[in-house]
């Protein structure tokens, strides 16, 4: 059995005596050789995690990636300070036409935003505080452990927390972005190779063609296309999404958001397509696949061992990034197929102009995008060693 | 590239082993041999590029389709006759509400009778009621362009008769209207001038009198209780009966401007109508009559009260047919035009925007590369700080705060504070891209020799940035920031799209603004309220991308196709 393996996967064996010279602290005592693609999964895994932990250039790594840390908190630390005095700014209309006035004030003073004065005779008035001294208000309120520290919601639930309101519509978002996500990196990876494989001929310029008018034309376009197609004239699809009373994991919630799914596929798919057809197309003509084929090996076998793997290195930190992604939704296609996720509360937020929500979302999304970019940095390095984490110039 | 230099050589061989023996001649001692001269002229470096962008079909196609959507949008708001109508009437510009959804209406299309584009709907299950209506009309224009089909089905054991119709939704009948004495003048002059004033042709229609009709009707309804109730019969309906019904048909009258016939409850029912006819089985018209003489208008308070076939009177009134070509919008506003004035404003906007992007970014590109070191890394962590504030959080910041700043509204108006609060939201943060371009076209020229012996004989660091090094750095700046206008204009018509920025109170008209309107409306009713503005917003984004890309690989050939 072993022996009929090594026989066809020769050139695996060409592989690892490539790799041997680096293998040598790790290889095993017996003189058997064992094929590292032999080996469980786990122990690969805990191999490479005991490699990772002995090379050098990781404390360079974690030094990159604690200074890296380091930034990320200062920007944001200045980021929320710049949109924190932006939002107090705003003026403030005290009839929300929600519910009771009095209680509108009292949450001001809870926030710390408005002074509460005695008149003596059994009323109050009630006072603005400086945004300065408002900030300082809002520290305290965070570390003194008050439910409401991020302030309240006065238009979409009545004095509410933002942070409960955002978790609430966290699942439909994380949900659709999951779905694109399992739909569009395979088949743009698979789209992208097909493309390098057939490179200059009719299929890659039919599809290159293709792929640019895909990625130029905005998602809401699609979205509106495959509303008014599959919703309206055929009617095949639901053409908005389900309430969220049937459940974000039921049958008919999944069929209700097909259509917003499709429509953000397209732009997904098209754009994995491109950055893989353009990677593998510049591996596919460096030195080493050559080497490959004098090996002896087919173009296939070259192409998917030793050009593919190197061509995902660009391109996974790529998938990293959209995974952290997942959390932020799409406001336009969220608007459009009415789907109750954190675009379309973020859209609320701001027609309704309620603050509190708005701020507390805009830093969400602030949020999430400094520590995908972070994320993505880092992995590059951690994909590909020979990319040098913060090096010099 | 060895391959190629190899069948060059093999090529040359072959070339010099073609060429006739009689072409070559002995060399005389004395001869001075020179290169000659070129005799064409050298190629400039535009000129190349111009060059190479012409042998770029794609990029060729996308830049006629931009000359013709900026000649669209140039050109049709001073052509198109919705912009000259009366100010005093529409303040806001042509709207006509009588006229709110129409059709996109194509006259070719009209002409070659391809059922398409041509103002008309087919609607399906329209009732007795509905046809007899379409059919009764007594305007000068016939709202059912085509008898489709005739289904009759039985349900509940009464046979029904349901049509499929072409109806042309531009015939919107007659209405009545109230005019001022000298257009009601004018109208009757120039009704007699056309021989048409109280013809079946004309455009104003007699009166209808549905009033006095509805009185009649239920003194009979209540003359047939009494006779019932006398003969000890149960009455067919009630007093109580005759009131819903009568109050029914009062509404179908003022919903149904071109009814102008008898109707009865059939049955004794509410809500089902039918035409009644007289003993001749003619219609029984309402029409107010003056003796003999049908009245074809009233005076009301200084003004005349008449009824008109609205198609003939707009045209009468405004010197132009209401037709068009990509239909109205909620408002009754002309979509072709409003599309015009959209994309002139948007693409203002998108070429305004990074015009202004591109020179702060150059400037502030310029120095953090140029200087580098701290410097570098103070600006760099700045950049850094401003781009991770998405745009739509400065907009709606800007749009709420100067909405709410009573001084800013008044000097520069709504318009100006949505150009103000676009401008803000994307100069913003919309000049990083071409400052780090910038910075690395910098970090590349710097250190090379000429700017070396440049700064040797005492150049300033002015002149070394604006004489050597960004003249250079010159041709992949622009081509990128031609790539940043589509940018531009689709973020402006995704925020206008979501609604951040309210353009309804404003004169101002953009895509975004335009694709909200659409969305509004029900997309699955309308679909040609979004189909166009979403054709312009694609065609303008595939154009402007392909244009850009074909300028880029002109100007840079070595980064030709890296990143199509």
């Amino acid at each position: 059995m072993k022996q009929k393996k090594k026989e066809i996967e020769t050139e695996d064996i060409i592989l690892e005596e490539e790799k041997k010279p680096l293998d040598v602290s790790n290889a095993s005592s017996d003189d058997e050789l064992v094929l590292e693609s032999d080996r469980p999964f786990l122990e690969r895994l805990g191999r490479g995690f005991v490699n990772f932990w002995r090379n050098k250039s990781t404390i360079d790594t974690l030094k990159y990636i604690g200074k890296r840390l380091l930034l990320m908190v200062l920007t944001f630390g200045i980021v929320f300070i710049l949109c924190f005095i932006l939002v107090r700014l705003l003026p403030i209309n005290e009839d929300t036409g929600m519910g009771d006035p009095e209680k509108f004030k009292l949450s001001m003073v809870a926030k710390g935003v408005y002074r509460r004065i005695d008149n003596g005779d059994g009323t109050y008035s009630y006072e603005m505080i400086p945004v300065f001294l408002q900030f300082i208000n809002f520290f305290k309120n965070l570390f003194s452990g008050t439910d409401h520290p991020f302030g309240y919601s006065y238009k979409i639930e009545w004095l509410s927390s933002p942070a409960d309101i955002l978790g609430g519509r966290l699942a439909p978002t994380v949900l659709m972005n999951i779905y694109v996500m399992i739909v569009s990196v395979p088949v743009g990876l698979g789209l992208g190779t097909f493309m390098a494989l057939r490179k200059n001929h009719w299929e890659d310029h039919v599809l290159s063609v293709l792929i640019m008018l895909v990625i130029s034309v905005p998602s809401y376009v699609y979205a509106f296309v495959l509303q008014y197609l599959f919703g309206y004239v055929w009617q095949v699809l639901p053409p908005t999404a389900a309430s969220s009373t049937v459940g974000y994991t039921s049958p008919t919630y999944f069929v209700s958001i097909i259509l917003p799914v499709l429509s953000m596929c397209f732009g997904s798919i098209a754009g994995y397509a491109r950055y893989t057809r353009a990677e593998l197309t510049e591996v596919l003509t460096s030195d080493f696949m050559l080497l490959a084929r004098t090996k002896g090996l087919t173009r296939g076998q070259a192409t998917v061992r030793h050009a593919f793997r190197n061509s995902l290195v660009p391109i996974f930190p790529m998938i990293l990034g959209e995974i952290i992604g997942v959390l932020s939704g799409s406001m336009i296609i969220e608007s459009i197929f009415n789907v109750n996720g954190v675009g379309g509360l973020y859209l609320k937020s701001i027609e309704t102009q309620d603050y509190d929500v708005f701020q507390f979302v805009s830093m969400f999304y602030i949020f999430i995008g400094l520590v995908g970019t972070l994320v993505v940095d880092v992995s590059y390095g951690i994909v590909d060693p020979r990319i040098r984490m913060g090096g010099g110039k | 590239m060895e391959k190629e230099v190899m069948n060059f050589n093999t090529d040359a061989a072959m070339d010099v082993k073609s060429i006739p023996s009689e072409l070559f001649r002995k060399k005389e001692n004395n001869e001075n041999l020179h290169d000659q001269a070129f005799e064409t002229k050298p190629i400039s470096y535009l000129r190349g590029a111009f060059m190479r962008f012409a042998k770029n079909k794609a990029s060729i196609v996308a830049a006629i389709v931009i000359g013709l959507l900026i000649l669209y949008a140039i050109i049709v708001p001073f052509v198109s006759p919705m912009a000259y109508v009366n100010e005093t009437e529409y303040p806001n510009g042509f709207k006509d509400p009588n006229f709110a959804y129409a059709l996109p209406y194509n006259p070719v299309n009209k002409a070659l009778n391809l059922g398409w584009w041509d103002g008309t709907e087919v609607k399906t299950g329209q009732g007795n009621i509905d046809l007899e209506m379409y059919e009764l009309d007594d305007s000068n224009h016939s709202p059912i362009a085509e008898k489709i089909a005739t289904v009759q089905d039985e349900i509940a054991g009464k046979i029904q008769t349901h049509y499929t119709l072409r109806i042309d939704s531009y015939s919107i009948g007659c209405k009545e209207i109230n005019v001022s004495m000298d257009e009601y003048d004018r109208l009757v002059a120039y009704e007699k001038e056309q021989g048409i004033y109280h013809t079946e042709k004309s455009i104003m229609k007699p009166l209808r009198d549905y009033e006095s009709y509805l009185q009649r009707y239920g003194d009979e309804l209540r003359e047939e209780i009494r006779v019932a109730e006398e003969e000890g019969r149960q009455a067919p309906v009630n007093e109580n009966g005759v009131i819903a019904i009568l109050d029914y048909l009062e509404t179908y009258y003022n919903q149904h401007q071109r009814v102008w016939y008898e109707l009865g409850a059939r049955n004794y029912s509410q809500n089902n109508f039918a035409i009644r006819h007289d003993a001749s089985n003619k219609v029984i018209p309402i029409y107010e009559m003056n003796g003999d003489e049908p009245v074809y208008a009233k005076e009301n308070l200084g003004k005349m009260t008449i009824r008109v076939d609205y198609y003939d009177y707009f045209t009468f009134h405004n010197g132009f047919e209401p037709r068009f070509f990509f239909g109205s919008n909620s408002a009754g506003e002309d979509i072709f035009y409003r599309l015009a004035v959209g994309t002139r404003f948007s693409l203002l906007l998108g070429v305004g925007i990074s015009i202004i992007n591109f020179i702060i970014g150059l400037i502030w590109g310029a120095v953090s590369g140029y200087y580098g070191g701290t410097t570098d890394l103070i600006m760099e962590r700045i950049t850094d700080i401003i781009s991770c504030v998405p745009s739509i959080v400065i907009l709606t910041i800007a749009s709420v705060q100067f909405t709410n700043n009573a001084g800013l509204k008044t000097t520069i108006g709504q318009e100006g504070i949505i150009v103000l609060a676009f401008l803000l939201a994307f100069v913003y943060s919309g000049w990083v891209g071409v400052a780090g371009t910038t910075r690395m076209q910098f970090y590349r020229f710097k250190g090379q020799e000429y700017v070396l012996a440049s700064r040797t004989l005492g150049a300033k660091d002015t002149r070394l940035i604006f004489r050597h090094i960004l003249p250079n750095a010159a041709g992949t700046l622009v081509t990128s920031s031609v790539l940043m206008i589509p940018g531009v204009i689709f973020g402006e018509s995704t925020l206008s799209y979501l609604g951040v920025v309210n353009f309804s109170t404003s004169g101002l008209v953009s895509i975004g603004s335009l694709l909200n309107e659409g969305s509004r409306a029900t997309l699955n009713a309308y679909p040609h309220m979004l189909f166009f503005p979403c054709v312009v917003i694609s065609l303008l984004m595939i154009c402007f991308n392909l244009f850009g890309n074909g300028l880029r690989d002109a100007f840079n050939t070595t980064l030709r196709g890296s990143e199509d």
